[in-house]
């Protein structure tokens, strides 16, 4: 259209809300991080450069915390992509009972986090949970799900894989849908096997919304913190103590100058994985001619 | 490809599991909420009983819950109308005129969305201090319309490039303005996809907890905080913990139900397009 110039009165409203909500707390973090700064201390603020930074790698509290962030995304987001990935398949198949009980599925994505996670403690609970109840009927004793250091990694990634395995069943389901239903009737009238129709047709045509699928998981992973809060507080002692977790505590404690210098390296992490995440968006299609 | 008569027993049997582990945690809570204490705690758990409504009136009475409800259904209405407000002018500008650095200031937009909110929470908590809005549900309010906003502008992009520019075109040589251009064209025709963002709009801010729990204290305090806050092993709270969770849950899954056409176009437009 001709008139270019207006388009930035339609823009502005908006871009100047959000880059003063967002980057003016962002450039006051990046200026507190170079601070020796506790909030209970407000007259004795020393600026120490870059000492919260250096400090981090040695704190083994920080590298633990990036171990656990690690093993909890990394966990949670497999197992959210093959039961995605599933259930995705699964719902792609045309049978008319399945139409109406794909909405079922989504429910968990929509349920509040804190009420999720809610539901899923009483469940947990090691006496009166209805779980441990069931279990010790089979003879499987009553496991402690939250208060044992390994068990309770494993239960918040599953509380978590609970509530996105829908998002990413909805977004690959979404990509199976606009594929081509002759390239799969072509293929079968071939004589191909479901398993090497999957393989070597609906695999490469849908590695793209996979790609995607994991990537926007995996930054929301990696920055949870409703479930893991509600659920364990980053217990017991700091077996669940996510990088998330953990600023949150440094904050609590008033250490202004290390929660912001953890912030802010937290946040140049996820830059980096949404900068893989635009390429990919950016790249054109790598789809094989059909 | 038509699944086989075996294929289609296979399906309806794997459905069994996966709808239990979908559906038993929200069926739980909510048959939780209607128990009295003794079927709460009863061995073994009851799946029947005589449900009592006595756990949701002691949350309304014993806790200022309806208070809660009103900062957050104030706070969720306000983000709803703001970021649609700022999205629809963003979004509809996108579409429509390209300037330099256009895409790259789409792409920083996304950024923002993935930015972790820890991060903004504690520079935020101190400028609120020092503009006196800490605990205050305006506090809350901005920040959630800036969370709400760019899935709103990315999913309106979208929508406003399918609107037909010839329709746009032949109403400006009729002398309309671009706001009503938009106003009495676009908007009209991208209407599903402001259906959208608006849903999530509110769910944004009606899920939101990091933010309300650093910055409200008493005042506006909203209710996953609430919820969080009868979160304790303490048993005796646990029937009302249930009935203030059904209630906060309740909007979120009729809403889901009710628009679920709308929602699904929306989250995979939203989930592919970033």
């Amino acid at each position: 259209m001709a008139a270019r110039g207006r388009g930035r009165w339609f823009l502005l409203p908006g871009l100047l809300f959000l880059f003063a909500v967002d980057l003016i707390p962002l450039a006051y973090a990046a200026w507190a991080s170079f601070y020796d700064w506790w909030l209970i201390r407000p007259r004795d603020i020393r600026f120490v450069g870059l000492a919260n930074y250096l400090q981090l790698p040695g704190d083994p509290e920080f590298t633990r915390a990036v171990v656990v962030t690690a093993l909890f995304t990394a966990g949670a987001v497999l197992v959210e992509f093959v039961a995605g990935l599933g259930l995705a398949l699964l719902f792609a198949q045309r049978l008319p009972f399945l139409r109406p009980i794909r909405v079922l599925l989504l429910l968990p994505l929509f349920v509040v986090p804190v009420v999720g996670a809610t539901m899923w403690r009483v469940i947990f609970h090691p006496e009166v949970g209805v779980l441990n109840y069931y279990l010790s009927l089979l003879g499987l004793g009553r496991p402690p799900w939250l208060s044992d250091p390994t068990l309770a990694l494993v239960s918040i990634a599953l509380v978590d894989a609970w509530r996105s395995i829908p998002f990413m069943f909805l977004v690959m389901y979404a990509g199976l849908e606009v594929l081509p239903a002759e390239l799969f009737e072509a293929a079968a009238v071939d004589g191909a096997s479901a398993w090497q129709r999957f393989r070597h047709v609906t695999a490469p045509l849908l590695a793209y919304v996979m790609l995607l699928a994991v990537l926007i998981r995996g930054m929301d992973a990696f920055r949870e913190f409703d479930i893991i809060f509600v659920l364990t507080g980053g217990g017991p002692g700091t077996a669940t103590q996510t990088i998330q977790i953990l600023n949150y505590r440094a904050f609590g404690l008033g250490h202004m100058g290390q929660a912001n210098a953890i912030g802010l390296v937290t946040l140049a992490l996820v830059a980096v994985v949404c900068w893989v995440l635009i390429r990919a968006i950016l790249r054109p299609r790598a789809v094989p001619a059909a | 490809m038509r699944p086989t008569r075996l294929g289609a027993a296979l399906t309806a049997i794997a459905l069994v599991p996966i709808l239990a582990w979908t559906l038993f945690p929200i069926y739980w809570i909510t048959a939780a909420s209607f128990k009295t204490e003794l079927a709460l705690y009863a061995r073994p758990p009851q799946w029947i009983f005589s449900p009592i409504l006595d756990n949701y009136a002691r949350v309304l009475t014993t806790i200022p819950f309806v208070q809660y409800l009103r900062n957050s259904l104030l706070v969720a209405a306000g983000t709803t109308l703001g970021s649609l407000v700022l999205g629809t002018l963003a979004g509809y500008g996108f579409a429509r005129y390209s300037f330099r650095l256009s895409g790259a200031v789409r792409f920083l937009v996304l950024v923002m969305r993935m930015a972790p909110r820890i991060v903004l929470v504690i520079p935020y908590y101190l400028m609120m201090q020092r503009l006196g809005l800490l605990d205050t549900r305006t506090g809350l309010l901005v920040a959630y319309v800036s969370f709400a906003l760019p899935f709103s502008i990315w999913l309106l992009i979208g929508f406003f490039a399918d609107v037909p520019i010839d329709v746009e075109e032949a109403a400006m040589i009729d002398g309309c303005s671009p706001l009503a251009v938009l106003w009495r064209i676009a908007i009209p025709i991208a209407a599903p996809g402001l259906v959208v963002a608006a849903i999530f709009a509110f769910l944004v801010s009606w899920n939101e907890f990091l933010f309300a729990l650093i910055l409200s204290g008493v005042e506006a305090k909203t209710l996953p905080v609430v919820i969080a806050g009868l979160n304790t092993d303490a048993g005796p709270l646990y029937g009302e913990m249930s009935a203030a969770a059904v209630m906060v849950m309740l909007p979120n899954i009729v809403m889901t139900l009710a628009l679920q056409r709308y929602l699904v176009r929306g989250l995979a437009l939203g989930a592919v397009k970033g």
